[in-house]
């Protein structure tokens, strides 16, 4: 209680016509009482009406039903392929014992093996397809729930978002935090905000680390490598790996499936950004390839092939990151641009946790 | 063993009804929406407000299927109810907008059937009406007399009146009180004589210097239309021991009254409004007692706990449709949220759901959604930062009713102030619970309190077209408390 009345402050009232109240033009928050000096000595600042929030989203309609027709030939195909493939094996297995007893049994132990192989294959593409589904429902729903600041769904969100990244050893001290806090009462939005701050924080220092220095090596390798050939694979390789650990670090696990998925989100996230991205950092991209052209063209080639990775690279987080950028600050192509093309400096402290 | 059979058969009559009501309900799909609050909460400006918004599609962006555009109309009906007098709307909504007054004080109940029009998410036409119960919030405080016999109030009565600052205010009833012998004859002087000095000790209490809250009987306060009658004309006795009282003793003659009052008066009003309830949003007005001092928040929430002792929330399924209704979404609303900066409404919410903390459990544990929230049903004030000195005191402006006092200044009803009302505290449990107590209005004078929420006048409103209807009412979060309550209901 002392800690209440040592803060606490006194009520007050101030007349609006009293001579000494001086009653400032509206304005933002930050600002107000930059008028102190102006005359008397109590500044009223109105704050400006407050913008209404978004409005909530309607829950998406349940669409018309269609037969569908579409599904139902691919499921027919692909049971037949099912079938044929299942014969097939079967007919072999038969065969093989026609021969010899053994001949039939060993194959017949491959062909379980190959299926109960194929089964948790397909089983793991499941989950990591599931995995994936899970971070666009929660991204889309955070979105909805910091424009609506609705209490209940943030705290829905807040629970299912801890429960997506129970695996991650590093966040086990913000989780516990944060699961103290849902119960409390915070606004929607708010909540969220803490949720991204004490979750997506130390997740997305890490993976701007990991497009840095995926941007170096790519730059580094293209201006270095003998044939166009092989620093197109390279990049390609290199791109694929990228966005498969950036997955890995938001806590998505895709399998093959999942990747190839992710990856058409990253590709068509880049063509809806780039227009935009074109805006900030087109005029710096040509700049720093023309200066590095100017001194060599297989250097310039290389700074530009470590920006598009760069760029794919900031892409793949915000399609793998859960939560939508609200109160972090977005990474920018300048912040990694920076790194990329001063180098490695004498200075530089950390490049071997940057070659990790 | 009676109360017992009396218990049984109003479950009985209650569950008829509710297969009756559930048959119409299938046709018509129909939500009662409890309003509730003690008197001085804000039951009749939430209500007003409500339909207003809906009938003319205010600006609630957060309640989806008005802010989606799926409501087509809103339209008044026609009530089910022939017997009870209708929701004066129109003049609460000519009362606000023409003469910047608040609704005055609700002395009975009334009821109001709004039906609205609207589009499901599939597509399908659909109407929804919504059955809203105004009344004297006075009156709620008898609902917890239910459970209790003549010997239990009679002792909570005492105790509450000998505690601080109760007791000083019932000094006369006490000492009238001191030369009754309950055993004596009947006398129906003194039982006049006491249900009067009674009666003055809970107007005092009410005052705003104190506004504690836990006063029953409320009829005594608001007694209506049978004031004078026998049922009405009883108090509270020191009783000694259990022994059933002696016929035709001053005792006796209480212990009747006391019960034809709960027959007569509360269990009607139980069954009318409250035990058919589907939705309920619960408006506290906090503000009042932080005001007053620790006492009358202790107080209210010592009767928010009673009170809500007597709903029944619960999951809705089939059986609970057609046996015994049950409430499946409250809300809990600190009212008038205008009257406090933005800042501090989680704070304010924060006390408000430690002091419904046991009730929240209570309907938690039984299925239902519950949510709290502080709000506005029309908006006041403005928000503005004062400088002073150094200082910057997040705060209002607004032109406080008239009447209204803060330090040594009383306001005409025609200044318009910036004011702060003090930090509300992070904690909420140290407002009551701490080694040392905030100063209220109760404690001592005015310029010492803690706190002070001075009563606002609606703000000037300007139609932009013809009549009150294109009036938009501001509002604070109303659209958050009416997604919560009916948004599932249009889906």
């Amino acid at each position: 209680m002392t800690n209440m009345t040592s803060r606490h402050r006194k009520p007050a009232a101030f007349r609006l016509d009293d001579p000494d109240v001086v009653l400032a033009p509206a304005q933002a928050e930050g600002r107000a009482g930059a008028g102190a000096a102006a005359g008397g000595s109590i500044v009223v600042t109105p704050a400006p009406e407050p913008a209404l929030p978004a409005a909530a989203p309607a829950p998406p309609a349940p669409s018309r039903r269609r037969f569908p027709f579409g599904t139902l030939f691919w499921s027919a195909l692909g049971g037949l392929i099912v079938l044929g493939l299942g014969l097939l094996g079967t007919q072999l297995v038969e065969g093989l014992f026609a021969r010899a007893e053994w001949l039939g049994i060993l194959g017949a132990a491959c062909g379980t093996l190959t299926l109960a192989a194929l089964l948790a294959i397909l089983a793991r593409e499941v989950f990591g397809l599931a995995r994936l589904k899970n971070i666009e429902k929660l991204q889309v729903r955070a979105q909805a729930a910091l424009a609506t600041d609705d209490r209940q769904e943030a705290r829905a969100i807040v629970r299912d978002l801890i429960a997506f990244e129970r695996s991650e050893p590093r966040l086990a001290r913000a989780r516990a935090m944060l699961a103290s806090h849902v119960e409390e009462i915070i606004d929607g939005a708010d909540l969220i905000r803490l949720a991204e701050r004490e979750l997506m924080g130390p997740l997305d220092e890490e993976a701007r680390r990991s497009v840095a220095a995926a941007a170096k090596r790519v730059s580094v390798v293209t201006a270095i490598s003998p044939r166009a050939l092989v620093d197109m694979l390279f990049v390609l390789v290199n791109a694929i790996l990228l966005v498969r650990r950036l997955a890995d670090l938001y806590g998505g696990r895709p399998g093959l499936l999942g990747l190839i998925r992710l990856f058409r989100h990253v590709v068509a996230h880049l063509a809806l950004t780039g227009g935009m991205a074109a805006g900030d950092s087109l005029i710096q991209q040509m700049l720093g390839h023309g200066i590095a052209a100017k001194l060599s063209a297989r250097l310039g080639e290389g700074v530009l092939n470590g920006l598009l990775t760069a760029r794919l690279g900031l892409a793949a987080i915000e399609v793998a990151r859960p939560l939508p950028f609200a109160a972090l600050p977005r990474p920018l192509l300048g912040d990694l641009a920076a790194d990329l093309i001063a180098r490695r400096k004498p200075d530089d402290g950390v490049p071997a946790s940057e070659q990790s | 063993m009676l109360t017992r059979i009396q218990a049984i058969a109003e479950e009985a009559r209650l569950a008829a009804r509710a297969i009756l009501e559930f048959g119409s309900h299938l046709l018509h799909p129909t939500v009662r929406l409890g309003v509730t609050g003690l008197s001085g909460a804000g039951k009749t400006v939430f209500i007003t407000a409500l339909v207003h918004d809906l009938m003319h599609g205010a600006r609630l962006p957060l309640f989806e299927p008005l802010a989606s555009g799926r409501i087509a109309r809103a339209r008044l009906e026609p009530q089910p109810d022939d017997a009870v007098p209708r929701f004066e709307y129109e003049r609460h909504v000519d009362a606000l907008v023409k003469n910047r007054a608040w609704p005055e004080s609700t002395r009975r109940v009334s009821e109001l059937r709004l039906v609205v029009e609207y589009q499901s998410l599939s597509g399908a036409d659909r109407t929804l009406t919504l059955d809203i119960v105004d009344y004297p919030g006075e009156w709620l405080l008898d609902l917890p007399l239910l459970a209790m016999s003549y010997r239990e109030w009679s002792a909570q009565a005492l105790k509450l009146s000998y505690e601080e600052p109760r007791r000083r205010l019932a000094s006369r009833w006490h000492a009238h009180l001191a030369a009754l012998d309950p055993e004596a004859g009947e006398d129906e002087q003194a039982a006049l004589t006491a249900a009067k000095l009674f009666t003055d000790y809970l107007r005092a209490c009410r005052d705003a210097r104190y506004a504690l809250s836990l006063l029953p009987p409320g009829r005594f306060l608001m007694p209506g239309e049978r004031a004078g009658a026998p049922a009405f004309t009883f108090a509270p006795l020191a009783l000694g021991g259990a022994e059933p009282p002696a016929k035709g003793s001053l005792r006796a003659m209480m212990e009747r009254r006391f019960e034809a009052y709960k027959g007569f008066v509360v269990r009607p009003f139980f069954h009318e409004h409250f035990a058919r309830l589907d939705r309920q949003v619960v408006l506290v007005d906090a503000l009042a007692a932080l005001n007053a001092g620790p006492a009358a928040v202790k107080d209210l929430e010592a009767t928010l706990a009673a009170i809500l002792g007597c709903f029944r929330p619960g999951r809705w399924t089939l059986g609970s449709a057609l046996m015994r209704p049950r409430i499946d979404r409250i809300l809990f609303a600190a009212t008038k949220a205008d009257h406090l900066h933005h800042s501090s409404h989680d704070r304010l919410e924060r006390i408000l759901a430690g002091m419904t903390e046991q009730a929240i459990g209570h309907a938690k544990f039984s299925g239902a959604r519950i949510d709290v929230a502080a709000l506005a049903a029309v908006r006041a004030t403005r928000e503005a930062t004062v400088a002073r000195g150094r200082e910057r005191l997040p705060s209002i402006i607004g032109v406080p009713a008239a009447g209204e006092a803060a330090g040594t200044e009383v306001f005409d009803g025609s200044t318009e102030i910036a004011a702060f009302p003090g930090d509300l505290p992070e904690d909420s449990g140290a407002l009551v619970a701490g080694a040392e107590p905030f100063r209220g209005l109760s404690a001592g004078p005015a310029r010492e309190a803690d706190y002070r929420f001075l009563r606002f006048r609606p703000p000037p409103l300007e139609p932009t077209g013809t009549g009150t209807g294109s009036v938009t009412l501001p509002h604070i979060r109303l659209d958050r408390a009416l997604q919560f309550l009916l948004g599932d209901r249009f889906i």
